[in-house]
């Protein structure tokens, strides 16, 4: 900060230089005149009293200069109107005692001046360093005001994210910072002042409480960080989960100072956890239910999937029984038949495994799929059930389709959902049953499977409700597919619809993204 | 259609490939000349009806069914003796086939000696 410079003093009044001569020819002719009234009503002569009061006077208002000038006058005067004819020892000896009293006044003038500059230097500085505390005071309040917003403003944060803030002394053990929200997650009341740490320890949960102390003791002891889960318990008995972070402060010499840190209060958070996981659980068993449901509904049409290439098998192991029994048995053709019995078999078991992958209820798992893949499992294990129905099933996979990150069993869910609907609406038609089934890329993000048929169409004054849980418009059924596929393809990231086609029948289609880098 | 008992061949008609191939190869093995058709109307297209001497026929399949075929056949006075074989057959089911004339009603899958045999009766009619 940037004082003034000091102000410039002018020793001697600060009047103008006529003035002050003025003053010493105006005060010595006063002298004079008061002196000649004296000498006219006879009274003693008392120039001499007078002149030493003009020239003091003059000295003191108008400086040594004028002073000198009033000193001479003085003398001119007194010589040349009362005492003409004195000798000139006398005179001598007067204008002595003159110029010691001129002298005297001039040092009393200067010393005068030297403290008047002093007062006014004083004055000057006090005035600055005044100035100085008033802006300092401004500026301390406006500190002082945005320090208060901003504690509001982290009060604020504090209290929205549950998170309070501490400061720890390990060695004295003190608190010496306990942030408001600290009170609140701990359920201390505030006007009961800052907790010991001990009151502190006391609400954290008894079985908590070892664990609790062992973390923070090693952590002072390595000074290095903490943190740690605990449960609190309010005087109300209410229990809240917690979890507090601490952060040593060291001195320049390494020695450990405090902790500084937080504690948040995650009930709330954990609860929402657990309620999530509880919906995906629900989500998945509902899923699950709704696989095994339509699954019941193919129990024909697979019993009679199995039931071919067994009925193969058993054929081909016939076939090299005779080939082996006859007269002169046929090595070569019993081997041929032999493999076609391990090829049928083979089948079998391959169609048992695809009804079990899609059975099974499991954690959903999402790796790279290849959509049709999927697809193409979805029509081998419902080819019997279109075939039933007198139901040609038409395929149109983009060979070049990119993978998606996805799970499978669920996805193959979608797809047996849209189908299995597609042939119920299909059953009672008297024209060519047609199931067309596409996997095309929509765009640059997101790949397109559509299933369209022939059938009946969309109810048209229910469209909106296909997708509703419980809504159906079967005999058969939970009325759940349609409201299952959409989550699931949601939950993918996806986008599943419905429309009318020109001039009947349905189409479904869903949308699965494509990962940002599609790895091949 | 025309439609004589001269020839003893063995038609076979299953949409399934599998059971069609390995039915073929076992009636080969048993010594009966056959041939295999994808559907009933791949049978009645191919021209082939002079020579059967016995049908075995699926029973659900796409397009016209077994039971179709021989009620088909029935109406055209062109009885082969026709022997079902069937994945899912009921009591109904095979009463009613039965009953049109069937020789046999197996459910699949099936003893070779009795379909073996079923095929020689139908042959020697």
């Amino acid at each position: 900060m940037g004082f003034p410079g000091k102000m410039k003093w002018t020793p001697g009044p600060a009047w103008p230089v006529a003035m002050r001569y003025g003053l010493a020819v105006v005060s010595v002719a006063a002298a004079l005149g008061l002196s000649l009234a004296f000498v006219h009503f006879h009274l003693p002569q008392p120039f001499g009293t007078f002149a030493l009061s003009a020239v003091a006077l003059t000295f003191w208002y108008a400086g040594t200069a004028p002073g000198i000038l009033a000193a001479v006058l003085s003398s001119a005067v007194r010589d040349y109107f009362f005492e003409p004819e004195i000798n000139t020892e006398s005179r001598l000896l007067f204008d002595l005692v003159f110029l010691v009293f001129a002298l005297l006044m001039t040092r009393v003038t200067r010393e005068r001046n030297k403290l008047e500059l002093r007062v006014a230097e004083r004055t000057a500085e006090l005035t600055q360093s005044n100035e100085s505390l008033k802006r300092e005071i401004a500026k301390h309040n406006q500190i002082e005001a945005e320090l208060r917003l901003s504690e509001a403003y982290l009060a604020e944060a504090q209290r929205l994210s549950h998170t309070g803030s501490w400061a720890w002394s390990p060695l004295s053990g003190d608190i010496r910072y306990w942030s408001e929200e600290c009170y609140r997650v701990q359920g201390f009341d505030p006007k009961g002042g800052q907790p010991r740490f001990e009151e502190f320890f006391q609400r954290v949960h008894p079985d908590d409480q070892p664990r609790v102390a062992e973390v923070i003791e090693r952590a002072v002891r390595e000074k290095e960080d903490f943190e740690f889960d605990y449960r609190i318990i309010h005087p109300g008995g209410e229990m809240r989960d917690a979890r507090s972070v601490g952060h040593p402060i060291l001195s320049p010499t390494g020695d450990l100072v405090e902790y500084v840190g937080t504690i948040i209060d995650v009930t709330d958070r954990r609860q929402a956890e657990k309620e999530r996981e509880r919906l995906r659980e629900a989500q998945a068993d509902l899923a699950h239910v709704s696989r095994m449901t339509t699954m019941g509904e193919l129990t024909a049409s697979l019993a009679h999937e199995v039931n071919q290439p067994i009925t193969a098998a058993v054929n081909g192991a016939s076939t090299c029984v005779r080939w082996l029994t006859r007269e002169v048995p046929d090595l070569g053709e019993a081997r041929e038949a032999a493999l076609g019995v391990i090829r049928n078999a083979k089948r079998a078991a391959d169609i048992i495994n695809r009804i079990r992958s899609i059975s099974k209820k499991g954690e959903s798992k999402r790796q790279l799929a290849d959509v049709n893949v999927l697809i193409g499992e979805m029509i081998a294990l419902l080819r019997n059930e279109a075939n039933r129905y007198s139901i040609s099933i038409q395929v149109n996979l983009d060979a070049n389709l990119p993978k998606v990150m996805a799970d499978s069993v669920q996805v193959q869910q979608v797809i047996m959902n849209l189908m299995m609907n597609s042939f119920d609406s299909m059953k009672d038609i008297d024209r060519p049953r047609e199931l067309a089934i596409r996997s095309r890329p929509a765009d640059d993000q997101y790949l397109m499977i559509s299933v369209t048929d022939s059938g009946v169409g969309l109810p048209s004054e229910q469209a909106n409700q296909i997708f509703d849980a419980f809504f159906t418009t079967k005999s058969h059924g939970l009325g759940m597919g349609l409201r299952i596929s959409r989550s699931i393809v949601e939950s993918h990231g996806g986008r599943l619809w419905a429309a009318n086609n020109a001039p009947h029948g349905a189409s479904f289609s869903f949308t699965l993204p494509i990962p940002a880098e599609a790895p091949e | 259609m025309s439609c004589s008992k001269e020839n003893k061949l063995v038609a076979i008609v299953d949409d399934d490939d599998s059971v069609r191939g390995t039915l073929h190869e076992l009636l080969r093995s048993a010594g009966f000349p056959s041939r295999a058709f994808e559907s009933a109307e791949k049978f009645l297209e191919s021209g082939h009806l002079q020579e059967t001497g016995c049908l075995i026929t699926d029973i659900r399949m796409p397009g016209m069914s077994g039971l179709e075929l021989q009620a088909r056949l029935n109406a055209e006075r062109c009885r082969i003796p026709t022997i079902f074989i069937t994945a899912h057959g009921d009591e109904q089911m095979r009463f009613q086939a039965l009953r049109a004339g069937a020789v046999e009603f197996l459910p699949k899958p099936f003893d070779d000696e009795v379909l073996i045999e079923s095929v020689r009766a139908a042959l020697e009619r």
